[in-house]
């Protein structure tokens, strides 16, 4: 008897160990007794809301972070928006320009103008269309408000485009009422108005006239606007004739690209008369 | 004992890094098991690892892994009247808090396994990786804290 309590005495941490893990497993085998259940589900409470606090706390430490998150995440989805409605704009444009188009410009191609250069004396236009989607030198520019101007060189994806508003530029016009002929050109200052020449004094052109191409053009089919009449004035031999273009060159984003042309056997002639290159 | 709970299971416990976290309760453990004894270790686990199974809601798993792992430490225990010196005091207290932490991480990945890890990804995630977390806060906490008390 001694002997075993030497035993016990000698070896108590032993059975401190096997009585606690006794303890834990019987408390293992019982944790889903109602009165344990009980206070596992109140400690569970205790913790759940200490753990809310906490988790308030550091929210409040981290907030300027989490502001600065935001902040970030709210400039990026602006700019998808941005970008978003650029996209829709531009659908629109495409669209608009497609069916606002009158009926001879059914075949036309759509091009989107992606630079250009205004200025008192040059201007000229590149759009994102060239050799490789068909265009060509010499083809129609226009928008379906008018004439916009013609292609003077092309490369592989691009063109550059002489636009109406160049002093380079010429075209030949007719006035739709009186049927009067003249050459359209620009002379440097407002980009609205262009000038309607060699129309002699005794034409009965009047103001208000709607002024469209004619056959003689050598680039550009008859019928496509230009502009309108709004001011006559009568020099010694011809007129001198202000025309407020159709098109607002100011605010130009997509132009249509005729692929009409007049018969080159018409316009060889015309250029081995005059030996020049026509309007 | 029960401010010690409080800290590992809402702050440390939070230090988490492939499933596995530091320990700092088992750190403790160790320290009483190899400073006192390991009557006492083991007594002082048991107690901590119900305190804080009321609040996990695993009562009894704790207890048993706060149980082993105080009895695991006391193996290390060097008496008073042993005059050892403070470096084998502090070798003493590295051994005896990394067996009760093994001892403890590899209970702890046999009995509660909530995201149904296979045991081979368990084991060595809670038993290498808890572990040696929890000997980087037990070197830190020995070396600011327990160091002062091993002394006295």
């Amino acid at each position: 008897m001694l002997s075993l309590f030497r035993f016990i005495a000698k070896h108590t941490a032993y059975l401190y160990f096997l009585l606690y893990c006794g303890i834990s497993i019987m408390l293992i085998q019982l944790q889903k007794k109602e009165t344990l259940d009980a206070i596992r589900q109140r400690g569970l409470a205790v913790n759940a809301s200490v753990a809310e606090r906490i988790s308030g706390f550091t929210g409040i430490l981290t907030l300027r972070q989490e502001n600065e998150h935001l902040l970030l995440q709210n400039a990026r989805l602006f700019s998808q928006v941005v970008h978003q409605q650029q996209e829709l704009r531009d659908a629109k444009a495409v669209q608009s320009a497609s069916t606002d188009a009158p009926a001879w410009a059914r075949q036309l191609k759509i091009a989107r103008i992606v630079d250009r250069r205004f200025s008192a004396t040059d201007n000229m236009l590149i759009i994102d269309a060239g050799a490789s989607q068909g265009i060509s030198r010499d083809m129609t520019i226009l928008t379906p408000d008018g004439l916009v101007g013609r292609v003077t060189d092309v490369s592989q994806n691009y063109a550059r485009i002489l636009p109406v508003i160049n002093k380079d530029f010429m075209v030949s016009v007719v006035s739709d009422s009186t049927r009067t002929l003249g050459i359209l050109s620009w002379q440097n200052g407002d980009e609205s108005i262009a000038h309607m020449e060699h129309v002699p004094v005794s034409s009965s052109l009047k103001v208000g006239e709607q002024v469209t191409t004619s056959d003689y053009s050598t680039f550009a089919i008859r019928g496509i606007p230009v502009g309108k009449v709004v001011r006559i004035s009568k020099d010694k031999l011809f007129c001198n004739i202000d025309i407020r273009l159709a098109v607002d060159f100011s605010s130009l984003s997509y132009v249509l690209i005729s692929p009409a042309k007049p018969s080159k056997e018409k316009v060889g002639l015309m250029g081995t008369e005059t030996g020049r290159k026509g309007p | 004992m029960l401010l010690l709970v409080l800290v590992q299971h809402f702050f440390v416990s939070r230090l988490v890094i492939l499933h596995a976290s530091p320990d700092i309760l088992a750190i403790f453990i160790a320290f009483v098991s190899m400073s006192i004894g390991q009557r006492t270790g083991t007594t002082y686990g048991f107690a901590a690892g119900l305190i804080s199974g009321v609040l996990t809601g695993t009562v009894g798993m704790s207890a048993l892994i706060g149980t082993v792992e105080g009895f695991a430490a006391g193996f290390f225990h060097l008496p008073e009247e042993s005059h050892a010196t403070w470096i084998k005091k502090r070798r003493m207290f590295y051994i005896a808090a990394t067996v009760a932490l093994a001892s403890g991480n590899f209970l702890t990945a046999l009995l509660n396994n909530p995201l149904s890890l296979p045991l081979y990804v368990r084991l060595p995630e809670l038993v290498i990786l808890g572990t040696i977390m929890s000997m980087i806060l037990g070197t830190l906490t020995f070396h600011y804290v327990l160091r002062k008390l091993l002394r006295d």
